[in-house]
Formats: structure tokens, sequence, C-alpha cells
């Protein structure tokens, strides 16, 4: 996932001094189970002068880990929080989008007199000017500002749009672009020749080749997208569902300017976000609109897109057909894997790049090509694992066809081929937590209406944060002399869990109870973060909450150090209290000898250890158990597990809620998630939450998940995201149970009953 | 949401009068007149809302077998009532029991089940201009995406009927009372439903100002028996794909009387007493339910994209008839 601000690697520009070495202990200790051991290692790191010093494999943590519950959960459940939706100020316009009806063409007449006269109306914009292309159904024609949202949609109803209407496409598999499949759903093209493939693929024990399809997910925030903005003069703040508030803030600057708008200053406020899943990067059309209306009418104005604008005008996962052809040797090794994927693009045909496990690929040869293909629909934009949901089913299901050509258990298969050592020891401690075995082993009586199967997929995520280049990230860690901290950060807390963060590592560093810290995320006058994009978000700043409460708590021990006549290095903060092993005030009496002005710290990002033997990312494994109704074709996921290693655990339950709801959400991938559109009109048939389906709770397995905590000697903290990583497994793990309930795989989400169905009189029912 | 006047009846007579009026809807727990409302998809003037009369309306009683059950009861009531425990109801109970959410059932009525507006994604779309109350030229499903729809008992007009206690309650023979006016009326279930459910027909047969005050289950033979299963794409929240409510009467092991009645398939739920008739006489076997479920589905007639109706329908046949005869 593209973020704001890429990790490029670089080193900051600064005289090269020899530092202190430090030694650290990184791995894991021994997962529980057979035949696990630790798997620890000495390594020597350098940290920068003056940051904190590195956690590593063996320092006790007394809050860091704990289960601590999200710090802004009661605000949440309550409705205290108030997300950029519930922003309310007097004299507030409410704001609306018109939008074009048609897929492409060009708009030829805008008309926005009589809207502009209507009364009460206090701003209307063009967002599109006469000659330029229309692109999609629902791409942005002009805006309008009204005391309600009701009298905004009367005047919306008075813009007269005319548009010259081209032919449209909204199916890329009808483009001229795209391959021609078979009856059968196979790719219907020949491959290019090669003969080191060819031949691979001709002496081979066992080959196999299949086409694998997905359908467009949506992102499905459920706080749509949208703004409120207010100018004071040429100052302009601006409450925004953003995954990105330093970005935004940026970019509303440039484009405004641009166009003329009297800006100084920009602002963004996100204290709380609802979801955003890589959506929310932009301040995207509607947020320029949101400004411009309010600078034209001079009062704050509120934009948010109602749910059918968030299912077609906001991005989406988009669809993706691949197909592999691959082969295995007599010890059940890849001896060579061919892959080519074509990715099912909005009109500006790009991002639909398909990822595939290549941990498995390691003694093969492997020839991979991909293709994306236009339509006129809304452009993909990235989500949660961009690319690695759609391969991973493609991949994990055509690995469990070829094993069941070859009579390997898939698990086997997986072993023989895992590239990954930390994988191998997490397959064997996932397989007896979960019973594969015995899940495998099951047989289903002959004509029995349910069928069971289990099902398993790796998982892997590549990037473990960064230090926001040459205006590296940076958290305000302030001590008031009434005892109480604050930490802050200017990035956003998409509601994964940044101020539960910023709480905990403060208190462990400080030594204090969480209680006395406040958390405050989301303000651009903060110092920056990275936007909320590839799990970086906590590794990113991490490190950064370490070393601000480090640097704020060194001011405290000299405080208390001068007041306690000890020596400076002697004062520890710990367990409540601050001063030497002999000497000590408790934590309130400390703080006490801070004036009027609190003690305020600038915590630094600094650049990864050079050493950083992690580097290359996390992975995990997960696991699935289905039934299957073969009357109807209707798929229950019975139970999930997953294993997922995410460096140090800072926040357990937050960590254990990211998996399973990255497993929750696989599920709805698996069965249900399909953006369904009109050929004809070129518009979103499904586009609310009851025709777009999404799954429930009555839908949703038991689940059950081990965080696997890897102290990864990435940085002082060893923080790794999570968001990605473990959704990358599941929908893979329930398309391989579905293979195994019913002897024949469906190679194309959803997993819903018509193609159940459709795929079980194909088998005839073989029992297996 | 354009503004409306928003009328709060004491009494049924007030409601009953105020319906009459001119470009008025009735509605009781409101699930989804008020989305349809809030897109402008209908702009009364007038909404009479039902729920002050909520204790009225909502009572179940038993005499001499026979249970009414109030318009207003909700679908939690409904399937917690004492008079409806037996197993002549556990279809309708379980119809109940799958519609929505929990949130959605403790709201949600029994009349108002009965009288929704299609599901149709055509039909409920502005953008859309389909024959269904005359907007356009044409029906776009039958020629566009119609996945969730009609697959028999259609002609110019493809849409289903969503209601899924409908199957259940026709089963049973269940009658219905409306009040207009002064007027009140009693009449067989399946004369809500049009006979000829054309795209110029709503879902129901109800005139403007007519309000459904109750249903009534006649009294049921010893060891009857109602089975109701239904196929869906997801178990939280979503609408049945296809439905079967069956009634048998048992004895001695046989089936003395029966009666099927298929949902959202049709443009109204599709009563098949061809398929019922051959269950009489007979002893419950496999054999016999998928005789009867492919005369269930006899003479379909799928659309482009819903043929996948036909094997799911006639399973959910077979399962509701287990159900039955278990």
């Amino acid at each position: 996932m593209s973020t704001r601000n890429r990790d490029t690697g670089a080193p900051r520009e600064q005289v090269e001094i020899p530092r202190e070495q430090v030694e650290i202990t990184v791995g894991y200790r021994a997962l529980p189970g057979k035949d696990q051991q630790d798997r620890l290692e000495k390594i020597t790191v350098e940290p920068t002068e003056g940051d904190a010093p590195p956690w590593d494999a063996n320092t006790p943590y007394k809050v860091v880990g704990s289960d601590l519950d999200r710090v802004d959960g009661f605000a949440k459940a309550t409705g205290r929080a108030k997300y950029a939706y519930d922003q309310n100020f007097p004299d507030l316009q409410q704001a609306m989008i018109l939008r074009a009806p048609i897929a492409r063409g060009t708009l030829t007449a805008l008309d926005l007199d009589e809207a502009r006269r209507m009364p009460g109306v206090t701003a209307v914009v063009a967002l599109k000017d006469v000659g330029n292309k229309v692109r999609f159904v629902g791409d942005a024609i002009a805006a309008v500002a009204a005391p309600t949202l009701d009298l905004a949609r009367d005047a919306i109803e008075k813009i007269r749009a005319d548009y010259d209407q081209e032919e449209h496409n909204v199916e890329y598999l009808m483009s001229g672009d795209a391959p021609l499949l078979s009856m059968g759903g196979e790719v219907d093209d020949e491959w290019p020749a090669d003969d080191d493939i060819d031949a691979l693929l001709a002496k081979a024990t066992h080959s196999h080749s299949g086409t694998y399809r997905t359908e467009v997910q949506t992102h499905s925030s459920l706080e749509t997208h949208g703004n409120v903005a207010r100018f004071d003069q040429k100052h302009l703040d601006v409450w925004s569902s953003t995954q990105a508030t330093f970005g935004v803030r940026g970019e509303l600057a440039r484009a405004l300017r641009q166009r003329g708008v009297d800006v100084e200053s920009v602002e963004v406020h996100s204290e709380y976000v609802g979801g955003g899943f890589g959506s929310k990067f932009s301040a995207g059309i509607e947020g320029l609109a949101c400004c411009l209306l309010a600078h034209e009418a001079q009062k704050p104005v509120k934009l948010m897109l109602d749910r059918f604008e968030e299912h077609t005008t906001a991005g989406n996962r988009p669809s993706a057909l691949m197909q592999v052809r691959g082969a295995l040797d007599e010890n059940g090794r890849i001896t060579v894997w061919d892959w080519r994927s074509f990715g099912g693009c909005g009109f500006n045909g790009s991002g639909g790049a398909v990822r595939h496990p290549s941990a498995y690929l390691g003694k093969a040869k492997v020839r991979q090509s991909h293709k994306d293909i236009a339509c006129d629909t809304d452009p993909a934009r990235s989500m949660r694992a961009p690319g690695y949901p759609q391969g991973w089913f493609g991949a994990e299901l055509f690995l469990d066809e070829l094993a069941a050509k070859a009579g390997l258990d898939p698990l086997a298969l997986r072993l023989k081929n895992d590239d990954e050592a930390m994988r191998l020891d997490q397959w064997k401690f996932g397989a007896e937590r979960f019973g594969w075995a015995e899940a495998r082993a099951k047989q289903n009586e002959p004509g029995a209406r349910y069928l069971t199967g289990a099902g398993l997929a790796s998982a892997r995520w590549g990037q473990l944060g960064n230090h926001g280049g040459r205006n590296p990230h940076g958290i305000t860690c302030r001590i008031h002399n009434d005892g109480s901290v604050e930490s802050r950060s200017g990035a956003q807390d998409i509601g994964t869990g940044l101020k539960t963060v910023l709480t905990m590592l403060t208190a462990e560093e400080l030594g204090i109870a969480p209680a006395r810290v406040r958390a405050t995320t989301g303000h651009t006058s903060d110092p920056s973060g990275p936007g909320s994009g590839g799990s970086t978000t906590t590794p990113s700043l991490a490190p950064a909450v370490r070393h601000a409460a480090y640097l704020a708590a060194q001011k405290l021990v000299a405080l208390v150090a001068d007041h306690l006549g000890v020596p400076l290095d002697e004062v520890r903060c710990s367990a409540g209290k601050v001063g030497t092993d002999k000497a000590q005030l408790s934590w309130t009496d400390a703080c006490k000898l801070i004036g009027q002005n609190p003690i305020e710290a600038h915590g630094e990002r600094f650049p990864n250890y050079k050493q950083d033997p992690f580097h290359r990312g996390v992975c995990g494994a997960q696991f699935a158990e289905v039934r299957v109704d073969s009357w109807t074709g209707e798929v229950q996921v019975t139970r999930m597990f997953g294993i997922q290693d995410c460096g140090l655990v800072i926040a357990k339950k937050l960590a254990e809620s990211q998996v399973l709801g990255a497993m929750i959400q696989g599920v709805s991938y698996a069965l249900h998630e399909q953006r369904i559109m009109d050929q004809r009109s070129g518009r979103m048939l499904n586009g609310d939450f009851l025709r777009y389906k999404i799954t429930g709770t009555k839908d949703l397995p038991a689940l059950d998940c081990y965080l696997h905590s890897v102290a990864n000697g990435h940085d002082n903290t060893g923080a790794a995201g999570l968001g990605e990583p473990p959704s990358t497994a599941s929908a893979a793990a329930i398309g391989n149970a579905v293979f195994h309930a019913i002897g024949a795989p469906v190679r194309h989400l959803p997993l819903t009953p018509d193609k159940v169905l459709a795929a079980l009189q194909k088998a005839q029912r073989t029992p297996r | 949401m354009r503004p409306f006047t928003y009328v709060l009846p004491t009494s049924l007579e007030q409601a009953a009068e105020a319906a009459t009026q001119p470009d008025t809807i009735v509605k009781a727990a409101g699930i989804d007149i008020v989305d349809r409302m809030k897109e402008r998809l209908v702009t009364p003037q007038k909404v009479v809302n039902l729920l002050p009369l909520k204790r009225e309306l909502s009572q179940i009683a038993e005499q001499n077998g026979e249970v009414t059950i109030g318009a207003m009861v909700t679908l939690t009531q409904l399937q917690e009532a004492k008079q409806l425990q037996g197993r002549a109801y556990d279809g309708l109970r379980r119809a109940a029991s799958t519609t929505g959410t929990p949130q959605v059932q403790n709201r949600a009525t029994v009349a108002g089940n009965l009288l929704q507006f299609t599901r149709c994604w055509y039909v409920r779309s502005e953008a859309f201009r389909c024959l269904h109350g005359g907007r356009g030229p044409t029906c776009l499903a039958m020629t566009g995406d119609n996945r969730y729809h009609a697959v028999m008992g259609w002609s110019d007009c493809v849409r289903v009927h969503p209601s899924n206690l409908a199957p259940a309650l026709l089963a049973l023979g269940a009658e219905y009372t409306t009040r207009a006016g002064e007027a009140v009326r009693r009449r067989k279930l399946a004369d809500l439903f049009p006979a000829d459910p054309r795209a110029q027909n709503p879902e129901h047969t109800l005139e403007d100002g007519e309000i459904v005050t109750a249903l009534h289950l006649p009294a049921q033979p010893a060891d009857t028996r109602l089975g109701y299963a239904e196929s869906r794409e997801k178990q939280s929240f979503d609408w049945a794909t296809t439905a079967c409510a069956v009634r048998v009467v048992m004895a001695g092991g046989k089936i003395t009387a029966a009666d099927l009645v298929l949902g959202a398939v049709g443009p109204v739920p599709m009563a098949k007493p061809q398929a019922a008739q051959l269950l009489v006489g007979k002893e419950p076997s496999e054999k016999l339910f998928l005789r009867v479920a492919e005369a269930a589905f006899a003479g379909a007639t799928p659309l482009a994209f819903n043929a996948y109706k036909l094997p799911i329908g006639k399973a959910v046949v077979r399962a509701a008839l287990e159900e039955a005869t278990r």
C-alpha cells in the first residue's frame, strides 16, 4: 500500500559518528506444543544517540502486552467520541454533490443559476467544467450547500447538466483488453512459449492448471468519507474522516491555492475516524468541494457522502482473474510456477496488481505477469493488504488442488515448500491447536446433507514502519504537576488503536498506571505521523512514543535527583515512584516539583536499526473449518484459528481484535461481498448495506487467535503493524476448506450458494 | 426526507379516518418506509403512525382453536406467544426468527412483514425508470441482472414478494381483517395479494385508507405440523432466495391433508396445491418429497441469472417436508 511517507531507507544527512553498541536478544520463545523450541539470538545494534535504549526479548513489561481495554472504547460505545460526522457548529450548512448519471461521456452544459437563486442556498460550486470527460456513474459534477440536507437536495435537482453520452463498459472481462475465457471459466489464451517451463511441466510428477477469480469488494467504512470545513479569515479548520491527516492538510492547502482560495493555514482534526481500510488517504473531490463551499458560503459546511456514494465513488478492492500452472517433483517440492493475473480496475486502469505467496517458490522456476484492465467504473484504491487476499485465494487453492492430485495433505505440502522458518513453527503449532489432522480425517457420510471440510493458508506482510524521511515523525509527551501525562500525535487513529498504544507505551516508560496518561491523536498541530497505510502507524510511531516519554522522564528524574540530593544516574521511574532504591518520591509528589509549565518533550522517530534481522516483515497462518449444505450450497464457516507474528504485542486486546477482525472481514470476502454492476446503465445495483452483503453475527464462526510475539530488533520498541498481515489468509483458508468439504474447488469468490451448488453437481457428490 | 404532516392517532377510528385522506401513508414499525422516504422514493403529504395503537393492535388471542393475531404483533412476540407453541406453528415461528435481525424482530410487525415493498434493485432506485409503478416502459430486471428475481408466476414484472411470513400464514389457511373508514372486512389471506401481479399492481390489494387490523389462524386438526425452510446467501439480515412452508396433517403415519406455499420465487407468494395433493394419503418418504419438490417447481420459467433457484428451491421444499414430517 502506498503511504504518504514512504520509508526511503536513505540515511538522514548527518556526519557519521561512532555509535554506542548495544547487545540485545531477538527472536521468540518456543511456541506451546510439541517439538517447539526457543528461536533466540543475540545481536548488536547501534541506536541513534539519545534514543531510548532498546527493548528486547528479555525486557520485563508491566503494562505492555497486558489486556488493558481500548482507552477510548467507552467514549465510542456511549457516543461521546466525536467523529467528523458528529461535528456541529452554529449556522452549519449541509452539502451534497451532483453525481453524473452516465458512465462515460462529456459534460456539454452546466447551469447552476437556478440552484444559486434558490432561497436559503448558501453556495454552489462546479466540480467539473463543460467539456470535461465523465468517467463513471457518480463522477462529481457540482456541489451545493444549504441550511438543510433537504434544501441542498432540492437545489441539486435544479442544476441542469447535459451530457454527450458514449458507449460504456463496466465489466472488465467484456473489455477488448481482457483475455478470453472458456465456457469452463479458464483463461483461453495460449501461454507464451518458454522452453524451461514447458520442459518442467512435461517432466513433472504432478502438474496442474487452474483459473481463479475474485470480485470487487468495497471498503464499506462505517463512517463514510467526508469533512466539516470552517474558514476563519484565511485559516481553515477541517474535521476530516481520514487516515492521513497530514496528507489531507497538504493536499487541501495546495488545491485551494490553485483554485484561488486565499488560505494561509490549514489545520486538520481527526480525533476519531470510523474506519478507512485504505480508502481515506486523500481529501478527495468531496473534501475539496466541502472547503470551496465553506469559502463561498463563509459559513461552516458539512459534506459527508451517503452510503451509495461511499460504495460507488470512494474506491474499492478491484477484482482479479488469475491463472496458474505448476508442478511438483517426486519429493513434493514445487518445481515450476507459471502465473498470470489480470486486474479488473476502474477507468484509470490501474491498482489491480495481485500478489502471490512467494515463500513457497524458493526452488521453483517462476514466471509471472500481470495486466490491469480498465472499465468505466470508480477506480480502485488500496484496500487492507492490496492485492493479497485475491492472490492468496488463487494461489493457496491452486496448491490444495495440486496437493490433492499428488495425494499430499495440504499441510505436508506447505511444510515441504515454505521457506519461512518462523512459519514452519507456526504451521506445526497451529495444526495442533486447531486439530488439523482430526479435521482432515473426518469423513463425510455418503449422501449426507451437510459436508464438513478444513483448509489452511499462509499470511504474509512486508512492512515494519518508517521514520518519515527528512522530517522524522514525532510525539509530544507532557508531564503536568498534577501527575497527569499527555501523549500526543498528529496522526489519526482509524480505529486500530493508536490512542491505546500511546497510553500503554508511555505508562510503561514512565512506570505509571495507564490511567494517568491521556492520549490525543489526529490534530495536525501536533507532531506528524504517517498515513495509516501498509500497517505502519504503530511501528512508525511506537519508537517515538517511547523516546518522548524517555526524554520527559529524564527531565523529571533531574528534578527529583536535585530535590532528594541523590546521584542523577541512580534515579529511575518505576512502579509509580521516582527515585533510587533508597530514596523515592511517589509519582504524584515527584510531579509536584514541576512548575506551572509542564515538562514537555519531543520524541523523534529515528531510522530503524541497520542490523534489523526481521526486516522482511511478518508471517502467520490460518485454519478454517466449514460446513456446506449440499442441498442448497450454503456455506457456514464453523471455526477459524489464526496465528500471527506481530512483533512486540503492545495492547493485547486490540491486537487480538485486529487479527479476529481480519478473519471476520475474510469470511465476508469469502462468502458474501461483491459489487454488482448493471451493465446497461453502468450503475451499481447493490450500493447499500442490504444488497451489498457483509457478514453478520449469525454468519460468523467460532474465532480464535494466537499472537506470536516476536522481539524483532527493529528499533527501540520492535512493534509490527497488524492491520494487513492477517487479512491475507482468511478467504484462502475458507476456499480450501470448501474444496475439502465438497471434493471440488470453487474457484470464484464469493462462494455463493449458486456457485457451490454448481461445483457440487460437477463433482457429482463423489465422497472423498 | 421531504416535510410531511405526522398523525399520531389515539384510536383506530381516528387512524382509519386519517388514512382516507389523499396522499397519505400508514406506517407501523417503519422498518422500510422511512428509508424510502429518506431517498424520496415515497414522498407523502401525511404519515399516519400506528404505533400509538400498539396496545390495541398487538394482542394474540385463542378461541375454539382459532388464533387471532393483532396486526402490530411483533415478530418477537409471534415467536414467544403461548398460543403459537405447538407443532402446527413451528414453521411460522421459524420464519419469524429468520427475519432481519433480533432488533428488527423486536420492532417489525406481522402486517408490516406481509405488506413489504419489493426489494427489486431496479424498482427501489430512482435512477431506474422501470415499468413498476408506471415509471418507465419495460421491466429492467427482465433483461438486466435478475439473480434475485422471479422464476414463476411473472408476466410483465419479475419482482419477487419478500415476505417470509406469508408462505407460512397462507399454508395455515389464515384470514385477515381490515378497516377502511367504518367498514370492517374479513377475507382469505390469499386475497391480500394481487391475482394478476402485473407491474402496475402494488404488492398487495389494500385500497387507499384500508388498514390491516388482525390475522386469524383457523383451528388446526390434531397432529397438524407446519414446516418452513428457506435458502439464503447470508444468515444475518438478508432475504431468502427461495422459501417454502408446508402444512401437513398426520394420521396413522400417513399425510391426510397438505398445503404447500413457496416464497421469494414469484411476484406473490405461490401456493402449489397440485404439489401438495401428491402428499395426501401417502407415507412420508424421501422419494415422495423429491417428487413433490419437482412438482412445486414444474413449469417454472427462470430468467437469465436465476436458474440456480430451481435446484435450491427444490431442496428447500424437501427440507420443509422433512421438518414437517419428522
